[in-house]
């Protein structure tokens, strides 16, 4: 940066440094008690009457504070005299104010049905959650921590009401799409930020090996259990502090810790289940396959394959054999999990440590996953100013691969499902042979050699000081390193190693360095008035690299390094980017009826050229609470009600290249006869820079029946600008594509959570909890439209959704001649290219989830449905398997396909087959573009508290026994396996399924148990 | 402790990293201006200028002029190839799209380094390396506009390198005659500018001659094409090889058989033999050998030692064996001096001297293992004669379409009905990209 000019950075730098050093330190005189009496007491849940740890006892006029034991007691010694009057609070109760006369006392304490005094973060801070202005939702990650998956956000589907949460695969551990309120982006990553513990990481996958499409997810690098709650932050007014990343939303994990107080405990969770399709497909029989080749070849004229052996055809449809592979590679997989942690804490230590395992085979031979991973989180009180601490996770995810999507070599489904029944996996010599172009399955699952494993450390350090009672300053310093280990190796028995073997290595290393202040004030005048102020700072690097190598031409099968190999290459690959950051945040509240704050955020980043680098984002919010009003003061049938509103702008940048606004030139792979090439590479955009998303919001949040009853409704509105788009540049230029700010997206939508205490009895409960959500996308500007995916079945284009498909609308099948007839949509009596029209997209209309809790005395119940109705799935492995013989010995035919017409009169949607891409069998033909819409039983699960007689007798605290059934049935009219499935794992592929494993369903027995 | 540790971490943020932080600088790519300002990075961007050309040729191009001929039958999924077996292709053709960004591609990276070497007399170069890069750019860039006007017709002349976005945008394209006259125009810059020297990996002024051979037998110049053909013809660095699968047999590169090939080893890989192997051999055998090509290699009278470029795997099926190697290395024929012997008969038999006609056409028959055919006065039989062996001579090189369409008979042999076809549409995302080119008549973008 020039030094004559005082830049706004500078600025910032400078009012930064200043506000540091502007606050003196003022200390607080400590209350030294005069020890002369001594209260003791007990506190006790109101209904169950058990002790209750941890609760925090506080004497009226003082700050000395003391917490209960294991036992539930507590005991001050104090200068004061009967009658004393005591604070209690503990989070999931509600605060009570009591006059004490008598020492020992029992206290009770009353649960807050909704836990409206919770605290819930908010950027950098925290805030009662009767206080929130933004949309924030907070997830206990304990009720679904046990669903078989691999990483934690796939466990959130139906958790949280605007979050959509696509699984695309039934592999665990592979990436899925995560879309809170819509996508605002077709270029850069619509995948919502992720911040661990204060940890800005890494959610984009380093696999670099061909997997058919699919992804490795770098969130399965994190142990579930060790959540302790995940915080999803929506509209502008909770995300603006994250400014630059808050475009998508953001997803807050907090990991468990130690509480202060806290006797030691040791919570042991083990689960071991089986997992297995719920079904599979349906397909012809060797005969019924040669029937449908010949009348294929009838149809066009063209001689029958399938006569006789001495009439020189391949012998008589009856004389066909059925082989079936599905069910070699399909199993029955096995799911298993052990977690361990201790925690606990002093008066000025707590500390939460961790080790977790988890093993899950995929349904798909011979595909697996497993991690292992230790967590210590420490947090430590120097002195009554001073706080210290860290947090660290460091894990070991392995993988066994396989190519579970689009193929064909290696192709798993390509080799099981796409080659059709009547060939036999052996030639006439007896050699096993693979067939229709692709790998002989036996082979392939004897001899797939390609894993990864993926090594991640996730931590902070941070120290707190307390200027005074009110300013408090914070420091933080945070890594996420993730070296990605991959490796692949092909045999000459496999396509892709013949003739002589194929091997890949390749080591990735992503790591991203944050340290981060802040300076919060918080005081409450004279009562009524609360003033918050924040200010803070990040800088933030994050570098990529890659050294792969490949090895071809190996001796025999037995040699497999790439040392060994006759022919070796190797490439190297870098990435950095940076990023600076100054945020603020002010808020008031007057007698927590009128709430409001604002908030800014400026972010700089090394991607855009200067003059475009920093992006402001700021962000408004409004609430009130009309219970704290004089007319709802006596309504007693509502407890609590509050209106707010929002509007803010954030950003995004993530997902486009580091240096995609520079001219460049490339050297790589491009030497001729060996000698060193340089190309022109890219273009410049001088003028790239943020993509900026404006979002309104207005919400409603009501407790109603002595808080049994409570919800909270949301509608948004959210539109993007400047969107990162790749835009095509004429071939005649010499390049592909320059990536420039024009796309514009809107989202809007609403969404609704209920929580409901049904019945609330002494040894039987009964809960509901319900979300529904509803977006509407649209493309409002985008100058020409975009395809995506195979055969260019999705397409972008203005005044339609994101992931349209794009599809001949098949209006019947012509009774009397067997041909499909497709809405003639230019009417120019031919049907053409102009005649695809968009027919629906990925969205559903509405998607959420519903789950119902029961207690009976020892006994708990939980049942979890998801939904999602109104999306369109695209069947592209009918769309091969029903190609009515045309395709031959080249692929399945599907027994969907025996519905075809036949002769005249037959009433069918399955037209005369005709050829590949004729008329009938059209890629893009709208008859294989499916509802997609379901209704999934996610999970039942049954436990069994052990009652406290014999735990006391083992000296165990807690000890549950539980049985669980996850995706036990999935209601949908979708003739596929999983509607969620798609080939690619890339967004704007979604909703295409190919080769893809559904998710299983699995069964599971478990325990939760507390030392 | 902490006054100095808060003194620290304000230092940090005012001072150092507000300087310079935000500036990072791309290592796996250079950023900036005037990339060719020496010898080294001139002969480095005409290395990636040949580069551009290999690309365009391995599989896309090359495919366009011999999947669109009568040899080879397509075994895999998606239609967009079989468009060009049927002879429908549609303007969305992925195939034409990625072609015609390939081939402008190698006409830009040209471009840049006519534009430096050209106009830039401060290059510290030495006058003779100055001459050597230019006129390799000069053949690069023809060799690129003769492959376009040959797919497409005329096409917008691009002479001057893109540094902007917004530049080389909204060119209307040239006709036919203006393409060729820049072809020439290119062509003959290059045999000024370079030596006389044999490299049949790298344009010299032998593979510049070769070239205007084949440029004036489209142009049916018939004269020169027999005198170009002549000067390689009667140069002893090129020579039939016999039989006539030693040229690419057994590994072999730049044979004496080859006078324009495209270069590859184990670490720039040719992805061709992919489509052609099959799964035993590692490729996917997506395009094959019809019947009609299997009958006629394996028939001793038409095949002879031809036979050789097709082979059976283990289920009996057939495959082409041309690009063959492992690791992926097999060349990209671009002119073999049996081109020229053909092109020597072709404009020899135009000019009625069919003795010389004959024979040329029974020296590529020979080595081929071929009985000669016997001495002709029938000019048509002749033609036909040579057209049967160039379909065999160059089954699976880049030649039958637009030997079919060059001569007119594309229509006839093939069965297209609509003479449209002849040229291929241009693509439609060009189109769309650029409002200003042209649609070839008849497709309906």
């Amino acid at each position: 940066m020039k030094k004559t000019t005082l830049s706004k950075y500078r600025i910032l730098c400078i009012l930064f440094t200043y506000i540091l050093f502007a606050q003196e330190s003022w200390g607080q005189v400590e209350t030294k008690p005069i020890i002369n009496a001594t209260l003791q007491g007990v506190v006790i849940d109101e209904q169950t009457k058990q002790p209750i740890e941890g609760v925090t006892v506080q004497l009226d006029a003082v700050t000395h504070s003391v917490k209960t034991d294991e036992k539930g007691k507590f005991q001050f010694v104090t200068g004061q005299k009967l009658p004393f009057t005591l604070l209690l609070s503990y989070v999931g109760y509600e605060r009570q104010r009591i006059v004490i006369d008598t020492s020992p006392a029992v206290i009770q304490l009353k649960r807050s049905s909704e836990d409206l005094d919770e605290v819930v973060v908010v950027g950098y801070t925290t805030v009662e959650k009767k206080n929130l202005i933004g949309s924030i939702e907070k997830v206990p990650l304990k009720e679904v921590s046990s669903i078989p998956t691999g990483s934690f956000d796939a466990q959130l589907q139906g958790k949280v009401a605007g979050m959509q949460v696509s699984t695309n695969t039934g592999v665990p551990g592979e990436a899925l799409n995560i879309r809170l309120r819509g996508a605002t982006s077709i270029n850069a990553n619509n995948n919502p930020l992720y911040v661990i513990d204060g940890v800005f990481v890494n959610s984009e996958s380093l696999q670099t090996i061909n997997s058919g499409g699919k992804a490795t997810s770098p969130i399965a690098d994190l142990n579930p259990s060790d959540i302790e709650f995940v915080e999803v932050l929506k509209d502008a007014e909770a995300t603006a502090l994250y400014g630059s990343r808050g475009a998508n939303g953001v997803i807050l994990i907090t990991t468990k810790r130690g509480k202060n107080g806290q006797s030691t405990k040791i919570d042991v969770n083990l689960y071991s289940g089986r997992a297995k399709a719920a079904k599979l497909w349906d397909l012809t029989t060797g005969e019924e396959h040669a029937l449908l080749v010949n009348e294929y070849n009838r149809n066009i004229g063209r001689p029958e394959p399938f006569v006789s052996v001495a009439d020189g055809g391949r012998g008589l449809p009856s004389e066909q054999q059925t082989y079936d592979r599905l069910s070699e590679a399909f199993r029955t997989a096995g799911v298993h999990n052990a977690d361990i942690s201790l925690y606990g804490g002093s008066d000025n230590t707590a500390y939460y440590l961790s080790g977790g395992y988890n093993k899950q085979e995929s349904i798909l031979r011979p595909i697996s996953f497993d991690r292992s991973s230790f967590r210590f989180n420490l947090d430590q009180k120097v002195n009554d100013k001073i706080k210290v601490g860290s947090s660290n996770s460091l894990s070991r995810t392995g993988r066994n691969q396989g190519r579970a999507g689009d193929g064909p070599q290696g192709g798993i489904l390509q080799a099981a499902l796409h080659t059709p029944t009547y060939l036999s996996p052996f030639n006439e010599q007896g050699v096993p042979v693979g067939r229709a172009g692709f790998d002989n399955l036996t082979l392939l699952l004897d001899n797939y050699d390609v894993g990864s494993i993926s090594l991640r450390y996730i931590g902070n350090l941070y120290g707190e000081y307390q200027l005074s009672p009110s300013w408090r300053f914070r420091s933080t310093f945070s890594l996420d390193y993730n070296q990605y280990d991959e490796h692949e190796y092909w045999n000459n028995l496999l396509i892709a190693g013949s003739p002589d073997g194929l091997a890949t290595s390749a080591i990735g290393q992503a790591t991203t360095w944050i340290n981060e202040q802040t300076l919060t004030y918080r005081k409450k005048i004279a009562s009524v008035h609360t003033v918050g102020l924040l200010v803070g700072n990040t800088l933030q690097g994050s570098t990529f690299s890659l050294t792969s190598a490949t090895g071809r031409g190996f001796a025999t099968n037995d040699f497999t390094l790439i040392s060994a190999a006759a022919n070796t290459t190797s490439t190297q690959d870098w990435d950095k980017y940076k990023l600076a950051s100054f945020f603020g945040r002010a808020d008031y509240a007057f007698d927590d009826r009128y709430l409001i704050d604002f908030s800014l955020r400026a972010d700089g980043s090394s991607k855009f050229n200067k003059g475009y680098q920093w992006g402001y984002f700021p962000a408004v919010g409004l609430a009130w609470r009309l219970k704290r009003e004089g007319f709802l003061q006596d309504v007693s049938f509502i407890n609590d009600l509050k209106i707010r509103s929002s509007y803010g702008i954030t950003g995004n940048q993530n997902g486009i290249n580091s240096f995609a606004s520079r001219l460049l030139w490339s050297g790589v792979n491009t030497s001729y006869q060996g000698s060193p090439g340089i190309i022109p590479e890219q273009l410049a955009n001088q003028q790239l820079s943020w993509e900026k998303t404006s979002q309104f919001n207005i919400g409603l949040d009501a407790a109603l029946l002595k808080n049994r009853l409570s919800f909270a409704l949301n509608y948004y509105y959210k539109y993007t600008k400047d969107g990162l788009l790749t835009e095509v540049l004429p071939g005649t230029t010499g390049f592909d594509e320059y990536l420039n700010n024009s796309a514009e997206i809107s989202n809007k939508g609403f969404e609704l959570t209920l929580n409901s205490v049904n019945i609330q009895k002494d040894d039987f409960s009964w809960s509901t909890s319900l979300n529904v959500a509803r977006n509407v996308n649209n493309i409002e500007k985008l100058a020409k439209p975009m395809n995506f995916g195979s055969r260019d079945l999705i397409l972008f284009q203005e005044g339609s959704p994101m992931y349209s498909f794009w599809v001949y609308n098949q209006l019947y099948v012509d009774p009397a001649t067997g041909d499909a007839v497709y809405e003639d949509v230019n009417g120019d009596g031919k049907i053409t290219t102009d005649d695809r029209q968009i027919l629906g997209s990925i969205w559903p209309d509405y998607f959420g989830g519903i789950s119902n809790n029961f207690t009976y005395k020892n006994f708990d119940l939980q049942t979890f449905l998801t939904f999602s109705v109104g999306n369109e799935v695209y069947n592209h492995n009918r769309f091969f398997g029903e190609a009515g013989g045309a395709r031959d010995a080249a692929r399945i035919i599907f027994a969907s396909n025996l519905d075809r017409w036949q002769q005249p009169g037959d009433i069918t949607d399955v037209p005369r087959s005709d050829g590949v891409n004729n008329n009938n069998y059209k890629d893009g033909g709208g008859r294989w573009l499916e509802d997609g819409s379901y209704l999934r039983f996610r999970t039942l699960s049954l436990g069994y508290n052990v009652g406290s007689k014999v735990l006391d007798r083992l000296s165990i605290s807690r000890l549950r026994i539980y049985a669980q059934a996850t995706n036990l049935f999935t209601w949908t009219k979708y003739t596929g396996l999983d509607p969620e499935s798609a080939a690619n794992g890339s967004p704007n592929q979604q909703g295409i399924d190919l080769g893809t494993p559904p998710q299983p369903r699995s069964f599971q027995l478990g325990i939760n148990l507390t030392l | 402790m902490i006054r100095n540790y808060m003194l620290y971490i304000a230092v940090l943020v005012a001072s150092s990293s507000c300087s310079s932080f935000l500036e990072v600088d791309p290592k796996a790519s250079i950023s900036g201006e005037n990339v060719i300002h020496d010898q080294a990075s001139a002969n480095a961007a005409l290395n990636g200028a040949y580069v551009a050309l290999r690309d365009y040729y391995s599989v896309n191009f090359q495919s366009i002029a011999y999947l669109s001929g009568d040899n080879v039958e397509w075994t895999g999924s998606q239609s967009q190839i079989q468009e060009f077996i049927n002879h429908r292709v549609n303007a969305e053709n992925s195939t034409i799209a990625a072609t015609w960004n390939g081939l402008y591609e190698s006409v830009n990276r040209a471009n840049n380094i006519i534009k430096a070497l050209r106009d830039n007399e401060a290059l510290d170069i030495t006058a003779d390396e100055r001459a050597l890069i230019l006129g390799q750019a000069y053949a690069i860039r023809a060799l690129s506009y003769f492959d376009l006007v040959r797919i497409w017709g005329g096409v917008p002349l691009i002479t001057e390198p893109t540094t902007n976005v917004g530049e080389n945008a909204g060119v209307v394209r040239s006709n036919s005659d203006q393409t060729y006259a820049q072809i020439l125009a290119d062509l003959s810059a290059a045999e000024e500018l370079l030596p006389q020297a044999t490299n049949r990996f790298i344009f010299t002024k032998k593979t510049v001659w070769a070239l205007k051979a084949r440029f004036y037998l489209y142009q049916e110049d018939w004269t020169q094409a027999i005198a170009y053909a002549n000067r390689l013809l009667t140069d002893t660095e090129y020579e039939l090889l016999n039989p006539y699968y030693s040229f690419f047999k057994s590994n072999v590169t730049g044979t004496r058989e080859s006078v324009f090939e495209l270069y590859y080893n184990a670490n720039e890989l040719n992805p061709h033999r992919g489509q052609w192997q099959p799964q035993t051999n590692g490729g996917t055998r997506q395009w094959a050998p019809n019947a009609a090509l299997v009958s006629l290699l394996t028939t001793a009278a038409t095949g002879g030692a031809r036979s050789e470029l097709i082979a059976r795997d283990n289920q009996n099926r057939w495959y082409g064996n041309l690009y063959y190697r492992s690791p992926a290395s097999d060349p990209t024929y671009v002119i073999r001096i049996a081109e020229l012997y053909l092109i020597r008969a072709e404009a020899s038999a135009h000019a009625n001297d069919y003795q010389q006609a004959i024979a040329d056409l029974n020296s590529v028959r020979a080595r081929a293992l071929l009985t000669a055919k016997p001495a002709s006065q029938n000019q048509t039989e002749i033609l036909r004669a040579i057209e049967d062996e160039r379909r065999l001579e160059f089954a699976f090189e880049a030649h039958r379409w637009f030997d079919l369409v060059r001569t007119g008979r594309a229509q006839e042999v093939l069965g297209i009905t609509e003479s449209f076809r002849l040229l291929l549409p241009i693509p439609y995302s060009q189109i769309l990209a650029d409002p200003v080119l042209e649609q070839n008549p008849g497709y309906s973008f």
